[in-house]
């Protein structure tokens, strides 16, 4: 009881300075104090926003049936729910085929008897569910030519019935040209009177079979609920079967151990050929031995070549934006000091800051492109890359030109906040700090490290937080052109997918990166109040 | 009886002893290029089916924006090769665009485009033509009926506006011949004027391919010419309509091609080898057909390419053109068995005179602004088609008896027979380039 006492304020400091500030009343309230306040307090905090979040679900619930184009709905909640599954089944079955190709023994075996199963008991699906679709798509295709057959007759009939009458009208204006007479020019107005009435009429008769024909096509543009959820359902189960095939195949004659053991064989017995052979025969035979050999060597080294899950790209987009966060921080802030310092170089850098702060990202980015690849023309042979691609915890993410494009163009659009908030912040120091330092006759470097840098670092700091949300924002258009692996490419490549759960693949993707983008930021925030002055740097 | 015993064995013992030759690979895990169409299906079967595997190689298929940012992956060694058009490799070399000089050695297709207008385009071509007023009109459809709608516009001071997907695409060719071959100009290209429109009646403009079908609907544009699946997809989401594919507008023509940058080939000679292998091998696959003549593997290439990380488009629209049949309307399903050839008609073998054929255009339209003598066009197709590479892998795959021998053009000089297969009827015979550019009334003329 004493402990759990003890540790009331200690919890309660570290929930403030963690920003996880809605958390406290639920605690105050543990400990008993004042319920009725804790309680409102919670009521606010806590239900209120999980009231406003279930209203915001129930109406784009209510909402998204609505919004209807030809490519496609705006999807519901439960759509979105089944493409964040899909998305991960994805990438559950990618790592499973990576596994099958690296399994050896009796792991192997054991992953293959349950594949084959799983393969026995899904394949007499797949017929279900064709024969499932046809009969969705024939009742469909019933239903729809209740609808358009007689609107279809009814066209036919009418543009029989307009054509006839055009023909007609057109020969009685005809006949009445015959009865012209020129130099009498009130029969000529009153003839083209008749040509313009014929004229609207027809464009009338042309309106009226167009919007027919529109409701005709309308009607054949009819979707069914039903072949959708059997189309999905077909897809489904088809895509499982694709899949145990091919893992039945990466734990049989394409995993790599097998692979080895084959090319093993082959290698003895090639060898012990190799021994009744004499001149070019042996010649030969040894050398293709030591191809042989080598292309086994390359074999045992291989890794299966595992296309990138969302999850790998979302972790690939976290380490992105950290390292253009670095490197715009390590711009910003000695240009930010140094400004804050000198009245007159922040002078020098007003007109660079004013001009290259609203460069939208898009435009840095091309530029970028160029300049990286300018130091970088040959990724395969430059040292710098190969060593990134060898570093450890970095390497399976195979940093190349358009990545170090991407963390720039981060780094570029980034680094204005960190900038001014720095330079407001050392500009502000109180001015006691600094005549301290001038009568102890502080140097340069003590001063700035014993006086300017503690004094300026929560606007520091304040800076760095807008600055990695605003990198965060920026990333993800800079991805999407430079089609860098990250969030930005998965969403570009599912709208160009098109396909029926594209939109809502993207609708995960708004959830993903908000979830990220306030993670990012709550840690700025530890960050920012473990350097305040107000928060002791013990509490946690 | 030790007869019947001894054929099996002498089977078994020539199949052992066959794995031929093995290649001493310089680089064994790949990265290839592609862009979101049915037509990269060669390289994803090679992979999906493990022909690339076989060779030992580990391939990542990584899908591109456009044909700009694959190029230029390509270029920088980013990738190590990629799914291109066949307009791309030569562009590239003769330096129209980004200067860089690549190679192929395998076509990986034929035909697979096609014409789509908006629903509103339709229904003045319709008007224009009430023969096209049917649930299934007659075939070929030219521009005739468009041209009408074009003057209308030209007349209010406007021009259609139409979609292609790259300036050195096949399908900026093919939308300007079916164009001119009604009497619509296109465009110019000239030194000023690289957007190609000068003169023009129809102005075209760049879309990705998987963009066309969004554009057309917010009425950018009034019509494209794009590969498969966004045809189909117009149908199906109902916003517009294919009028007609490149099999009419020139019966089998190149389509696609598998390029890598000469350095990469020049430093990976073995590898290029191996690849080209499985590239041939996945073709054969895609198209193999049973008795009966119906490609038995489509089906399953076509839930292959649906998945999000390939073409990713809905199966039932990929299926549709891959498995033999093409949508123009809901009530026009048609057979189409040679709407996406892959293997058939020796279509994988680089031939020169495909490449003189794009020179020609090119020149055509304006993107060689000078006169080139006639060997020039040869000389140009040599440096970037190399049979002697694919007729190489070729030679490696009939070795371990993988494919048949009258499936491969050993003996070609590079040239098909000469053709008059296009929608206009005009003979091209590859080895008379100068003459073939002249037999056109719209576009630049040389004297030889």
């Amino acid at each position: 009881m004493k402990i759990l006492s003890s540790i009331k304020y200690p919890l309660l400091k570290a929930i403030d300075i963690s920003g996880l500030t809605f958390l406290s009343p639920v605690v105050r309230l543990c400990y008993g104090e004042e319920p009725s306040v804790q309680l409102k307090k919670i009521g606010q905090w806590i239900i209120i926003p999980v009231a406003a979040m279930l209203l915001f679900i129930f109406a784009w619930n209510a909402g998204s049936g609505l919004i209807k184009t030809k490519a496609g709905t705006l999807p519901t909640p439960g759509e979105t729910a089944d493409a964040l599954g899909s998305i991960n089944t994805f990438a559950d079955r990618e790592d499973l085929k990576k596994e099958a190709y690296n399994l050896t023994g009796e792991e192997r075996l054991a992953a293959l008897a349950v594949a084959e199963a799983q393969l026995a008991s899904i394949t007499p699906k797949v017929q279900e569910t064709t024969d499932a679709v046809a009969q969705a798509k024939s009742e469909h295709e019933k239903s729809i030519a209740v609808v358009v057959e007689p609107l279809e007759k009814n066209y036919d009939e009418l543009k029989e019935k307009f054509s006839q009458a055009q023909d007609k009208r057109k020969q009685e204006l005809e006949s009445v040209s015959e009865t012209l007479v020129i130099g009498d020019k009130a029969s000529y107005t009153k003839f083209l009177d008749l040509v313009k009435a014929n004229e609207s009429q027809t464009d009338a008769e042309k309106t009226e079979l167009s919007s027919l024909k529109a409701a005709i096509s309308d009607a054949r543009n009819d979707k069914s609920k039903k072949v959708a959820l059997a189309l999905s359902m077909q897809t489904k189960v088809a895509e499982e079967k694709q899949f145990l095939e091919k893992q039945i195949e990466q734990l049989t004659k394409r995993n790599r151990s097998i692979m080895v053991e084959s090319a093993e064989t082959n290698i003895s017995t090639t060898t012990e050929e190799l021994y009744q052979l004499t001149g070019a025969d042996a010649y030969k035979k040894a050398r293709s031995i030591a191809k042989d050999e080598s292309r086994l060597e390359k074999t045992i080294e291989s890794k299966y070549a595992q296309p990138a899950t969302l999850w790998y790209q979302v972790r690939r987009s976290i380490l992105c934006v950290f390292t253009g966060f670095i490197i715009g921080a390590g711009i910003a802030i000695p240009i930010g000091i140094l400004c804050g310092l000198n009245s007159t170089f922040m002078a020098a850098m007003t007109p660079f800051i004013a001009i290259f702060k609203p460069v939208s990202p898009i435009v840095w980015l091309p530029i970028a492109l160029i300049i990286v690849g300018g130091f970088i023309p040959d990724p395969e042979n430059n040292a710098v890359i190969q060593w990134l691609w060898k570093a450890p915890l970095i390497d399976i993410y195979k940093i190349n030109p358009a990545f170090i494009a991407s963390a720039i163009t981060v780094a570029l659009c980034s680094l204005w906040a960190t900038l001014a908030n720095t330079a407001l912040g050392v500009a502000s120091i109180d001015k006691d700090h600094m005549n301290v330092a001038r009568v102890l006759k502080l140097g340069f470097w003590s001063r700035l490290f014993k006086i300017v840098i503690p004094s300026a670092l929560p606007l520091i700091f304040a800076g760095l937080r807008i600055s990695l949300g605003v990198g965060w924002m920026v990333l993800i258009a800079a991805e999407l052109l430079s089609s860098s692996e990250g969030i930005g490419k998965f969403v570009w490549d599912q709208f160009n997918n098109g396909a029926s759960d594209s939109f809502a693949k993207m609708m995960v993707v708004v959830f993903v990166v908000g979830f990220v983008g306030l993670i990012l930021d709550r840690i700025m925030i530890v960050f920012q109040r473990l350097v305040s002055f107000e928060g002791s740097k013990a509490a946690i | 009886m030790k007869k019947r015993l001894i054929i099996p064995i002498i089977g078994l013992l020539a199949s052992a002893s066959l794995p031929a030759e093995t290649l001493d690979l310089e680089k064994d895990s790949l990265k290839f290029g592609f862009i979101k169409l049915t037509d990269c299906a060669p390289i994803v079967i090679a992979k999906e089916k493990g022909f690339f595997e076989d060779e030992g190689l580990q391939v990542e298929v990584i899908a591109q924006p456009n044909w700009k940012t694959l190029l230029d992956n390509v270029i920088s060694g980013e990738l190590d090769g990629a799914h291109m058009l066949s307009g791309q490799p030569i562009a590239a070399t003769i330096g129209f665009g980004t200067k860089a000089h690549i190679v192929t050695a395998f076509t990986m297709d034929l035909n697979g485009n096609g014409i789509t207008v908006s629903n509103s385009i339709w229904e003045q071509m319709q008007e224009n033509d009430p023969r096209l007023d049917s649930p299934t009109p007659p075939h070929p459809i030219s521009a005739e009926a468009l041209k009408p709608i074009v003057e209308e516009k030209l007349d209010d001071g406007e021009k259609l506006q139409m979609g292609m997907v790259f300036p050195t695409s096949t399908h900026n060719y093919e939308l300007r011949y079916w164009l001119a071959a009604s009497g619509i100009n296109p465009g110019m290209y000239t030194k000023s004027d690289i957007g190609g429109r000068t003169d023009a009646q129809v102005e075209l403009s760049v879309t990705p391919p998987p963009m066309m079908p969004a554009t057309l609907e917010a009425g950018n544009i009034q019509g494209y010419c794009v590969g498969e699946p966004w045809n189909q997809a117009a149908v199906e989401k109902g916003i517009g309509v294919p009028v007609t594919t490149n099999f009419d507008i020139w019966k089998n023509n190149p389509e696609k091609v598998f390029g890598v940058s000469k350095a990469w080939a020049d430093e990976n000679p073995q590898t290029y080898l191996a690849v080209t292998k499985a590239l041939i091998l996945a073709g054969q696959w895609l198209d193999e057909t049973d008795a009966s003549g119906k490609l038995v593997n489509r089906e399953e290439a076509a839930r292959i390419l649906s998945r999000p990380d390939y073409v990713g488009a809905d199966y039932d629209v990929i299926k549709n053109s891959m498995t033999g049949f093409f949508l123009f309307q809901k009530t026009d399903k048609r057979e189409m068995p040679d709407f996406n050839v892959f293997y058939k008609y020796h279509c994988t073998y680089p031939w020169y005179s495909d490449g003189i054929w794009f020179l020609t255009q090119m020149r055509r339209w304006g993107q060689i602004t000078e006169a080139k003598p006639k060997d020039w066009y040869l000389e140009t197709a040599k440096e970037v088609y190399k049979p002697e590479i694919y007729l190489k892998a070729a030679q490696l795959l009939l070795d371990e008896d993988k494919i048949k021998k009258e499936d491969i053009p050993w003996d070609s000089d590079g040239f098909k027979a000469p053709t008059t297969e296009f929608i206009d009827g005009i003979e091209y015979n590859g080895k008379e380039p100068i003459k073939y550019l002249n037999s056109h009334k719209i576009g630049n003329k040389d004297s030889e």
